[in-house]
């Protein structure tokens, strides 16, 4: 096997065949732009082609999607997202709660200049719309979470690689996303992707938990457990058979309807799972063993950090931060423990309050990169509530690190916190919807943007959608927002006690939808209900179940 | 042919599209070329909009415009949309006014036409 050009740590490492196909792919796309434009192909034959490339037609100009596997970026490729930002859109990046990134001012001439110059980073936008199976996601801690079971990424990478241009998976009755997690602690909604993988090892090798039909959109639906130990060398073999199953059965003839999480609730998660073991029964299986000689293969592409640190490095954390509450403050919010001793993960808030949630200027992305490249083996992820990890940083630097994000502005101490506020780009950009969502972000995350007021309240999540296709996964939030257009007007309608993780629910609603402004308003005084009504420890969930959503339905509506 | 929206009192029928080219915002004006500024557009009664649009359409391709339809805006002076939507069109995100095309670098206001 031939080494890899460079050695950045989280990512597999391209060869030159995966290079190759990368440039085959933009010749594709680029004569496909250039026979629209000379109007060869209609709008309408030319629109699931763009789609496969990830450009779509938004407001006010095109958008384009660039793949970020599981959520891994180099220093490298990240300048490059910055030079694309400032190149060809208005010097602005979103990050997605898909742990992709968005350009929102993109002209279609130009998609195939800046899609030359990703893959001059191996990067792409290949499956990152269209109903095909999309970026796969992954924990933003992977391989470095003290808490971790196993590192999901090997697995992702061979998902992502099985997926891509699958000749039997390119046009799925409708989208189909794919999440792994190798932790306990389910940071990656497993039980609301079509299908989530948790990872766990074993004495006769990996394990995973398969959940399938979960999802959130129009009909959200939580996930649930198909097989609960399905072996390594059938991971491959069980996926295509699921989506075989899907693929066969799902509904072509309604939209609404053409999910996966449709197809398991109407024929029940028995009968699905009955289909799947039929398929695996007729399926050549040795044809999908992953053998362990493939998987070393895969783990072989990625390099791995160098987890060196001083003997005193958690003591010199400590120092710093008893001599600098500010930084003790952001530590508190803002870290996760790492496996090695000396090392600590660091999530970088792009929640600045009164902010935009997910928006980095490029100025700020090649400061990150350059950051990276400093204190965390030139590798950032981004994560799927759209903040950014570092996922290896020495204890004793991490206040160099701090400072150098203060100079950035993306120091915010609110990692897990109220003003940590998950929003799609809503009407400001997007042609799907309903309400604008982040100027009431934005709202909301000032009015509890005090950190003192944030630490006091603790963790409380915040998601906002501007349309039921749910991109702001509001149905998860602990208090979830819905813009909802009523006669012309835009209001927006809340939700309460959602939850993302283990103990994975869909949030109530709690009543008539709100003007922008009482909505502030009302999710002040329910979050004031709180504070006042909690008992010693108590979360808002764990609240919520106790006094029930009547008790906070008449706090939200008491004045309007 | 979906029917058209009804322009209410004091209220008319704007002709809207994307540019193929770059994606930009674009008006139906005078001579029925598609213009970059809504004062430009032309304005339409609910009476005459019908057969406009069914011509824009038409000629969709050839004046390379996509997802042309009509919009609705109070008859001032410049027209103004009655629907957020379509003045988050017009005037650019509300988030971010300088991101317009009013306010962005001359290449991206050069005419693609």
């Amino acid at each position: 096997m031939t080494q890899p050009a460079s050695r950045s740590v989280g990512h597999y490492q391209y060869e030159e065949r995966d290079r190759a196909f990368l440039q085959e792919r933009i010749n594709e796309f680029e004569g496909q732009v250039r026979r629209r434009l000379s109007g060869e192909l209609s709008e309408e034959e030319f629109k699931p082609l763009r789609l496969m490339n990830g450009v779509y037609l938004q407001l006010h100009a095109y958008m384009l999607r660039v793949a970020i596997p599981y959520g891994v970026l180099d220093s490298r490729q990240l300048h490059k997202l910055a030079d694309v930002a400032a190149k060809y859109d208005r010097n602005y990046g979103h990050f997605t709660t898909r742990q992709n990134i968005q350009f929102n001012w993109i002209a279609l001439k130009d998609v195939p200049t800046i899609l030359r110059e990703l893959a001059e980073v191996d990067m792409h936008a290949i499956q990152t719309s269209g109903n095909c199976i999309r970026n796969v996601t992954s924990d933003e801690f992977a391989g470095a979470a003290k808490d971790e079971l196993m590192d999901p990424r090997i697995h992702a990478e061979i998902v992502r690689q099985w997926s891509t241009l699958h000749p039997e998976f390119t046009f799925l009755p409708r989208k189909f996303k794919i999440a792994i997690s190798g932790s306990p602690e389910d940071r990656v909604a497993a039980r609301f992707h079509d299908i989530g993988l948790l990872a766990r090892p074993s004495e006769n090798g990996p394990l995973f938990r398969l959940f399938v039909g979960g999802g959130l959109g129009r009909t959200p639906v939580v996930g649930q457990e198909l097989f609960d130990s399905v072996k390594e060398e059938d991971l491959i073999a069980t996926l295509e058979a699921v989506l075989r199953v899907y693929n066969a059965f799902g509904r072509r003839d309604n939209l609404y309807k053409a999910r996966i999480k449709i197809l398991v609730q109407t024929i029940g998660l028995e009968a699905f799972r009955k289909a799947v073991e039929e398929e695996l029964a007729r399926m050549d299986r040795a044809a999908y063993r992953l053998t362990p000689e493939h998987v070393a293969q895969i783990r072989a592409r990625f390099a791995l950090p160098d987890l060196k640190a001083p003997a005193d490095a958690s003591d010199v954390l400590e120092q710093h931060k008893k001599a600098d509450p500010a930084f003790a403050r952001w530590v508190a919010s803002n870290t996760h423990p790492h496996q090695d001793e000396g090392h600590i993960c660091a999530v970088i808030s792009l929640k600045t309050p009164g902010d935009i949630p997910g928006d980095v200027t490029s100025e700020q992305m090649h400061g990150l990169a350059d950051l990276a490249e400093r204190h965390s083996f030139g590798e950032v992820r981004v994560t799927h509530l759209q903040n950014l990890v570092f996922g290896h940083v020495r204890k004793d630097q991490l206040h160099e690190l701090w400072q150098g994000l203060k100079a950035l502005g993306l120091a915010a101490p609110n990692v897990g916190l109220i003003s940590d506020i998950v929003s799609c780009p809503g009407l400001d950009y997007c042609n799907l919807a309903n309400a604008r969502s982040l100027p009431l972000a934005q709202k909301l995350g000032a009015r509890f943007g005090d950190a003192a007021l944030q630490a006091e309240i603790g963790a409380l999540s915040i998601h906002m959608s501007g349309c039921i296709n749910a991109c702001g996964h509001h149905h998860v939030g602990n208090i979830g927002l819905l813009g909802v257009d009523k006669r012309g007007a835009e209001t927006y309608q809340i939700l309460l006690g959602g939850d993302a993780g283990e103990n994975a629910a869909i949030g109530g609603i709690l009543g008539p939808s709100f003007a922008e402004d009482e909505a502030v308003d009302a999710v002040a005084r329910i979050v004031e209900f709180y504070l006042g009504q909690r008992q010693k420890g108590e979360t808002f969930s764990a609240m919520l179940k106790r006094c029930g959503l009547k008790a906070f339905k008449e706090v939200a509506y008491e004045t309007v | 042919m979906k029917r058209l929206s009804r322009p209410g009192e004091g209220e008319i029928l704007l002709l809207t599209a994307s540019r193929l080219l770059d994606g930009r915002i674009v008006w139906l004006g005078e001579g029925e070329h598609w213009r970059e500024s809504i004062a430009e557009a032309t304005r339409f009664t609910y009476e005459d909009a019908g057969a406009a649009l069914e011509r824009a359409l038409a000629e969709a391709e050839q004046k390379e415009v996509v997802a042309v339809y009509e919009v609705v805006a109070k008859d001032t002076q410049p027209p103004e949309p009655v629907t957020t939507r379509e003045a988050i069109r017009a005037h650019g995100p509300s988030v971010h006014p300088d991101f317009s095309y009013d306010h962005a670098p001359v290449r991206e206001k050069e005419s693609a036409l």
